[in-house]
């Protein structure tokens, strides 16, 4: 009877897995082929066929070889991550880079200051930029399989840390600074929200749905489905 | 005979189901396969082990080094959670595709 053990090593010598990966994948297919040799044995296969028949399940070990490998390489991110997370942070963190870079270099925003509200700014190339982020959400998302919902909700994603932190600051510093004017508190929530919520938040949302309803008809286009 | 694409397509759901109904190791996964399918779908060692790799990684089964009563090492898969959770919609689609196909075959011989 072959050394199997001996025989799969050889075979696959190049394999190159984690540490002790390697070993483990080899005495186990050592142990498969070893089994399936006893088993012809058993019923009576000569010898010869035996080892014949044992090696003609791996017709091409450098193949083997590549496919093993490549399990190793595989994308573990589960669906939640590559549908919803992934794409929602970076069009997160490339609107804001953006938002930054705008403050930092220019151009000049737009400044509003309507009759007994708070002023409004408006970074007006940032918002012209945000449909192309929030349609890099849609796209990243959709590639990922995500449904038109999850990718628009990772398209509109960079506006809800503004949401958050507008619902949260502004009632805590009315609770904790004195120096806050109380009646112009209700106003201020409004020019926040519609400055860096809703105006932002309707721009992705835009850029997002656009992208969204393109990529799905063309897949729709190209694939067949069932039920 | 089925052909090789509808095979690979169809050899997870038959490795999960497989599993579904008891720890296995690989050998006896090929083998069980082969039995119950009355030899239509057949795993050699060179394409059940890359599949079973890969369902590792995707966190589908989980596999143990055991040994056998006659002193073999031998790695033994079981179904995890995640794995259990995707055989169900698996089936369901697969049923669903068999299903239209079994309709347009009808609507070809009418």
């Amino acid at each position: 009877m072959p050394d199997w053990q001996k025989l799969v090593s050889h075979r696959l010598a190049a394999l190159s897995l984690e540490p002790q990966g390697t070993e483990e994948v080899l005495a186990e297919l050592a142990s498969h082929l070893e089994e399936t040799y006893d088993a012809l044995r058993m019923d009576g296969v000569p010898e010869e066929d035996a080892i014949h028949h044992v090696l003609s399940q791996v017709p091409d070990w450098n193949e083997l070889q590549r496919k093993i490998q490549s399990t190793q390489k595989e994308n573990t991110m589960s669906p939640r991550v590559t549908r919803f997370w992934f794409p929602a942070l970076i069009t997160f963190v490339i609107s804001m880079s953006l938002l930054a870079a705008t403050q930092i270099f220019g151009p000049q925003p737009l400044i509003l200051h309507p009759a007994n509200y708070p002023v409004v700014t408006f970074y007006v190339f940032w918002l012209v930029a945000l449909p192309l982020i929030g349609a890099l959400g849609a796209y990243l998302s959709h590639r990922a399989e995500g449904s038109l919902g999850t990718l628009l909700v990772s398209s509109v994603f960079s506006v809800l840390p503004f949401l958050a932190s507008i619902l949260i600051v502004l009632p805590v510093s009315l609770a904790f600074d004195h120096f806050i004017a109380h009646n112009m508190a209700p106003m201020a929530l409004v020019t926040a929200l519609f400055g860096w919520v809703l105006a932002p938040g309707t721009a992705l949302f835009a850029g997002g749905l656009l992208a969204g309803l393109l990529l799905s008809s063309r897949s729709t286009s190209r694939g067949v489905t069932t039920g | 005979m089925i052909g090789p694409g509808v095979k690979r397509g169809t050899a997870e759901i038959a490795i999960l189901s497989i599993l579904h109904a008891s720890s296995l190791h690989g050998y006896e996964i090929a083998r069980r396969i082969e039995h119950q399918t009355r030899g239509k779908l057949r795993f050699t060692l060179a394409s059940l082990y890359p599949l079973l790799y890969r369902m590792e990684k995707r966190g589908w089964v989980r596999g143990t080094w055991q040994i056998s009563q006659n002193g073999r090492r031998r790695r033994s898969y079981r179904l995890t959670a995640a794995g259990e959770k995707q055989l169900s919609p698996l089936r369901q689609e697969w049923s669903e595709l068999f299903r239209a196909l079994r309709h347009l075959a009808k609507g070809a011989h009418a």
